[in-house]
C-alpha cells in the first residue's frame, strides 16, 4: 500500500467512528450505572455495566403498550400498502390499457407529494370520520404515505423481470395466475422485501401525524412515547438511551437480514441514475 | 421516503414489452377473456387509485378550499362554514415572522442539502481507494447511522450535546477547551446548527451509497485512458467522474430537498422551535398555527405557501423528472 492509499483507509476510519459514535454511546450510556451518568468524570469508556437501565425502559408504563401500538400500525398499513401497490404496480408495469401514462404520473407525483403539508385537512377529515383519537387514522395515514412508493417501487422491479419467463410459463401450460405465482412472484421476493423494509421504517419512524391524531396515552405510537422521556424520565439518560436501544432494535434487525438486497436494490437503479 | 427513483431506475424499463398474451384461444373464450384482460388493469389498479384519491387528493383540495375559510376551534365545533377569501393568506404573508422563518428554512434546507451531497459524494470517491475491510466497516458503521429511527438519534443527540453532562463538551474540556456547562441550544442558530448536523449525519449514508454504487458504475476504462493521458486526480473527476455522476447527484440532491424541506420531528424534540422561536421552520409554524393554537383555516394558507416555495425550489429540475418521465413511458 502505498502512502495515498494509507491515507484514504485512516480517514475512513475516522469517517466510519463519526457514524458509529452515537450508536455506541447510545449503548454504553444504556448500560452504565445511573451514579456514573450523571457525574462530570470523563467516561468515554464505561467503568461498570448494568442491565437496570433496560429493565426501568422496559417496565416504564406505556413502554410496552406504545411498542405494541408501533408495530400494529406499521405493519397493517405496511402489508395493505404492499399488496395494494403490487396490483397496480402488475397493471402498469405488464399491461397495455387507455389511460396507464396518466396512472404512472399519479403514482410519480402522489410519492412526492410532501405529506406533512397535508396535515390539517387529514386531522380535519380523521376528526370527521369519527377516526380521531384512534389508531385506525394512524392505519390509514402511513397507508397513504407508503402506497405511491410501493406501487412505484415495485413497478420497477417488475419491469425488471423478463416477460419472456412468463410467457414461456404460459406456453408450458400455465394459466396467466400460475406464471404469476410461480414464476414473477418469486423472482420479486427481493424486490418485495426491500420495499417493505423502506416503507415499515418510513411509518416506524413517524412523529408528526402519530403526535397529532391519538393523544390518548395508551395509544401513543413509540416516538410519540419516546419523545415525551423528558416527562418520562426527568434526567435518567440511562432509561432513555435504554428506550432508544430498543426502540432501533427492530430497525436493526430488518436491515441486517435484507442488507444485501437492499443495496443491490438501491445500487442497481443508482448505475442508471 | 427513501430510495424513491433511484429504485425505479433499478432496472431497465421494458416497456415495449407487449402485455402477456394467451398462447391459445378458441374463439368464445378468447371473447370473453378480452372483455376480461380489457377490464383487469383497471380492476388492479382500482384499490391503489382510489386509496390515493380518498387519502392524499381530497386532501390535497380540502388544504387549499380551507386555507379560504375562517375555521378556528369554534367554528370547528359550531360545524360553521365561514369564507374569508383571501384574509388568511394576508394575514400570514404580512406577519413580518413569516418571512423571517421561510427565509430561515430555506437557508437552513439548502445549507443541510448542500453539507449532506458533498460529504456523501466525498464518501463515495473516498470508498473506492479503500482497501475491502475498511471500506466494509465504513459501510457497516454508516447502517448504523441510516437504520437508527429519527427519535432515537435525536434524544442521543440530545444527550451528546447535554449541557452539564453531555459528552461533547467533556471531551472539549479534557482537550483544553473551556467548554464545561457550555449550551449548544442558547441562540436559534446554534440550536439549527446542531439539528442540521444531526440530519446531515443520518442523510450522508442514502446518499454515500447511492453515489458509491453510480461512481462503481463509471465504466473502468475511461479512468483508464484518462490515466494513459496522464490526467490528474482533479481532471479525471472532472472529466469522467462528473459528467457520468451528474443525472444521479441531481437526482439525490432533488429528493434530499424534498426530504429535508419538510424536518419536522427533530426541530420540534429538540427545542419545540425555540429558544424563543428562534428555531421555527415552516413545517413547526404549520403545526404551532393549526394544532397549539387551532387556527386551521390560518395554518392551511401556510401549508399551500409551504408547498408553492418547495415547488419554486425545484421546480427546474422537477419538470424535466416529470418530461423524462412521460417520454420513459
Amino acid at each position: 500500500m502505498n502512502a495515498k492509499k494509507v491515507s484514504a483507509n485512516v480517514v475512513a476510519v475516522l469517517i466510519a467512528a463519526f457514524f458509529a459514535f452515537p450508536t455506541y454511546w447510545m449503548v454504553t450510556t444504556a448500560l452504565k450505572p445511573k451514579k456514573d451518568l450523571l457525574s462530570s468524570d470523563f467516561d468515554l469508556i464505561p467503568s461498570s455495566v448494568t442491565n437496570s437501565n433496560f429493565v426501568t425502559a422496559w417496565t416504564k408504563p406505556g413502554f410496552l403498550q406504545s411498542l405494541g401500538n408501533s408495530l400494529l400500525v406499521s405493519l397493517s398499513a405496511v402489508v395493505a400498502a404492499l399488496v395494494i401497490g403490487l396490483l397496480a404496480a402488475l397493471a402498469l408495469s405488464r399491461m397495455r390499457f387507455r389511460g396507464r401514462k396518466g396512472f404512472v404520473m399519479l403514482m410519480l407525483v402522489a410519492q412526492m407529494a410532501p405529506f406533512e403539508a397535508l396535515l390539517i385537512p387529514m386531522f380535519l377529515m380523521m376528526r370527521d370520520l369519527g377516526l380521531y383519537e384512534q389508531l385506525s387514522s394512524l392505519v390509514l395515514i402511513y397507508f397513504a404515505v407508503t402506497l405511491p412508493f410501493c406501487a412505484w417501487t415495485l413497478r420497477g422491479f417488475v419491469n425488471g423481470i423478463p416477460i419472456e419467463l412468463e410467457e414461456a410459463a404460459m406456453v408450458d401450460g400455465c394459466g396467466r395466475w400460475g406464471a404469476f405465482r410461480r414464476v414473477t412472484l418469486p423472482l420479486l421476493g427481493p424486490g418485495l422485501v426491500a420495499t417493505s423494509v423502506f416503507a415499515f421504517i418510513t411509518a416506524w419512524n413517524e412523529f408528526l401525524f402519530a403526535k397529532v391524531m391519538v393523544r390518548a396515552e395508551d395509544k401513543e405510537t413509540l416516538p410519540v412515547w419516546l419523545s415525551g422521556f423528558q416527562s418520562a424520565f426527568g434526567t435518567d439518560w440511562g432509561g432513555a438511551m435504554a428506550a432508544s436501544a430498543l426502540f432501533t432494535v427492530p430497525v436493526l434487525v430488518f436491515f441486517l437480514i435484507v442488507q444485501r438486497k437492499m443495496v443491490t436494490g438501491v445500487t442497481a437503479g443508482a448505475v442508471k441514475g | 421516503m427513501t430510495a424513491v427513483e433511484t429504485t425505479d431506475a433499478a432496472v431497465p424499463v421494458r416497456n415495449s414489452s407487449p402485455a402477456p398474451r394467451r398462447a391459445v384461444a378458441g374463439g368464445a373464450r378468447r371473447r370473453r377473456g378480452s372483455a376480461f384482460d380489457r377490464l383487469l388493469p383497471y380492476l388492479l389498479l382500482a384499490p391503489a387509485v382510489l386509496g390515493i384519491l380518498w387519502l392524499i387528493g381530497f386532501p390535497v383540495v380540502s388544504v387549499v378550499v380551507t386555507s379560504f375559510r375562517k375555521l378556528d376551534l369554534g367554528e370547528l365545533v359550531r360545524g360553521e362554514i365561514v369564507w374569508v377569501g383571501l384574509d388568511n393568506y394576508t394575514k400570514v404573508l404580512s406577519d413580518p415572522r413569516f418571512w423571517e422563518i421561510t427565509v430561515r428554512t430555506v437557508v437552513f434546507t439548502a445549507a443541510v442539502v448542500a453539507a449532506s451531497v458533498v460529504v456523501g459524494l466525498a464518501i463515495a470517491l473516498l470508498m473506492r481507494q479503500l482497501s475491502t475491510p475498511i471500506r466494509i466497516l465504513l459501510q457497516v458503521c454508516m447502517l448504523l447511522a441510516w437504520a437508527m429511527p429519527i427519535i432515537a438519534s435525536t434524544t442521543v443527540y440530545q444527550w451528546i450535546f447535554d449541557q452539564q453532562y453531555g459528552i461533547l463538551n467533556k471531551i472539549l474540556v479534557k482537550l483544553g477547551f473551556d467548554f464545561a456547562g457550555y449550551s449548544w441550544f442558547s441562540t436559534g442558530t446554534a440550536t439549527l446548527s446542531v439539528i442540521g448536523l444531526l440530519i446531515v449525519w443520518q442523510a450522508i449514508p442514502f446518499l454515500a451509497f447511492s453515489l458509491y454504487a453510480g461512481v462503481i458504475g463509471v465504466p473502468a476504462d475511461l479512468y483508464e485512458a484518462a490515466g494513459i493521458d496522464g490526467a490528474t486526480a482533479w481532471q479525471t473527476f472532472r472529466a469522467v467522474t462528473w459528467p457520468e455522476l451528474k443525472p444521479l447527484l441531481m437526482m439525490v440532491t432533488f429528493l434530499s430537498l424534498l426530504w429535508d424541506f419538510k424536518v419536522f420531528t427533530q426541530i420540534w424534540v429538540f427545542k419545540e422551535g425555540g429558544p424563543s422561536g428562534g428555531s421555527t421552520t415552516l413545517p413547526v409554524l404549520q403545526y404551532l398555527e393549526g394544532i397549539s393554537q387551532s387556527h386551521f383555516g390560518v395554518a392551511a394558507a401556510v401549508s399551500v405557501l409551504m408547498v408553492v416555495i418547495l415547488t419554486l425550489l425545484t421546480v427546474t429540475y422537477l419538470r424535466k423528472l416529470l418530461q423524462t418521465q412521460e417520454g420513459k413511458l
